[in-house]
């Protein structure tokens, strides 16, 4: 190795070593001890209760189950992430499921979608973002949404997910054929 | 209900490697809130095995492949069915704002931007050969330590880490972040 590789080398070594990890929120680790103590005591008792999706979410969103599902299951490349997407035919209704991971029941959560122009919920005219208040359960929590292109132009529909002080914002891009 | 005694036991056996724990959390998932989920799955999949923790040498190292385990188990596989995090990204530069203010300004923001361009490079890499490179040249992990923990063999371990530098020099020098 010639004297300048061995000072990239160097440099990138040094680099690496001085990434910082944020520590954890003050108060998470106990918090974390109650909730694996109580979740865990909960899970032995109850375990019959986690083989499904949340009903309350489910009840909530039944306006949008239709019975064409298309489950959108990208395959992300190593490289970098990649925002899913789905095709969908002018003017027909499709049915896209975003799926919510929460590591705990989440009550009073605020969902809130935003479509691109020229697509719309099924159940939803003319709207171009539709908030409500649901409830996720601990684990897979199933958003099913009926699209419908009104116009060939696709784009990308948000949906933000929000409760207390914490959110996330799912993309998902929609082309029309 | 929880007897009291086993929540004091396991508390006394797992509570010494909770940052090492949140710091391996973080260099999987890199994303504070996977982190957080990643490592309140772990504790509450060790609280349910406590009987097997009590009779375990070293715990942390158990915790440490638990967790990897259920990273790859879970977490990983999910991923391909959960949509994109806008907001958090991956691996987006979460948490270098906190280390703002410890030196002048001028200082902060060159160190800063240059932890913003390492976490680009690292994006570009694969999984397999970002975690290589984050055990063990950030986190200080040995060869034997990541064989322990992820089960690939340390010729492989050596081989993703040797690529993985190559390009991350080659992106950071052609960003000039390195000389």
């Amino acid at each position: 190795m010639n004297e300048k590789r061995v000072q990239e080398e160097q440099e990138l070594l040094q680099l690496l070593k001085d990434y910082p990890a944020p520590e954890a929120d003050a108060g998470f680790y106990d918090r974390a001890l109650v909730r694996a103590v109580h979740k865990s005591s909960r899970r032995q008792r109850n375990r019959w209760m986690l083989a499904g999706f949340g009903s309350a979410i489910a009840a909530g969103l039944a306006i949008w189950m239709i019975t064409a599902m298309l489950m959108t299951t990208p395959q992300l490349p190593d490289a970098e992430p990649v925002i899913p997407g789905v095709t969908i035919a002018m003017e027909q209704e499709r049915t896209v499921r975003l799926v919510f991971a929460s590591a705990e029941a989440l009550d009073s959560a605020t969902l809130t979608v935003s479509l691109p122009e020229g697509i719309e919920l099924a159940g939803f005219p003319g709207q171009r973002e539709i908030t409500w208040e649901t409830s996720l359960q601990e684990g897979k929590n199933l958003l099913p949404l009926t699209l419908v292109a009104l116009t060939p132009a696709g784009g990308e529909l948000l949906a933000r997910l929000e409760h207390k002080d914490r959110n996330r914002t799912f993309r998902l891009r929609i082309d029309v054929s | 209900m929880t007897d009291p005694h086993q929540t004091e036991v396991f508390e006394r056996l797992v509570r010494p490697h909770f940052d090492r724990l949140y710091r391996l959390a973080w260099r999987l998932t890199g994303t504070k809130a996977e982190a957080e989920d990643l490592f309140q799955e772990l504790l509450i999949k060790a609280f349910g095995m406590l009987d097997e923790l009590v009779h375990i040498d070293e715990p942390g190292s158990w915790l440490c492949r638990v967790m990897y385990n259920l990273f790859i188990d879970q977490h990983r596989r999910f991923a391909r069915q959960r949509m994109h995090l806008v907001d958090e990204g991956h691996l987006p530069g979460q948490g270098l704002a906190d280390l703002a203010g410890d030196l002048d300004p001028v200082e902060d923001r060159e160190r800063l931007e240059k932890f913003r361009r390492l976490d680009a490079a690292l994006q570009q890499l694969s999984e397999e050969h970002r975690h290589v490179v984050l055990l063990h040249d950030t986190e200080g992990y040995k060869l034997e330590e990541i064989e322990g923990l992820t089960g690939i063999p340390v010729g492989t371990i050596k081989s993703r880490l040797h690529r993985a530098r190559a390009r991350l020099r080659q992106i950071l020098q052609e960003d000039g972040t390195i000389s």
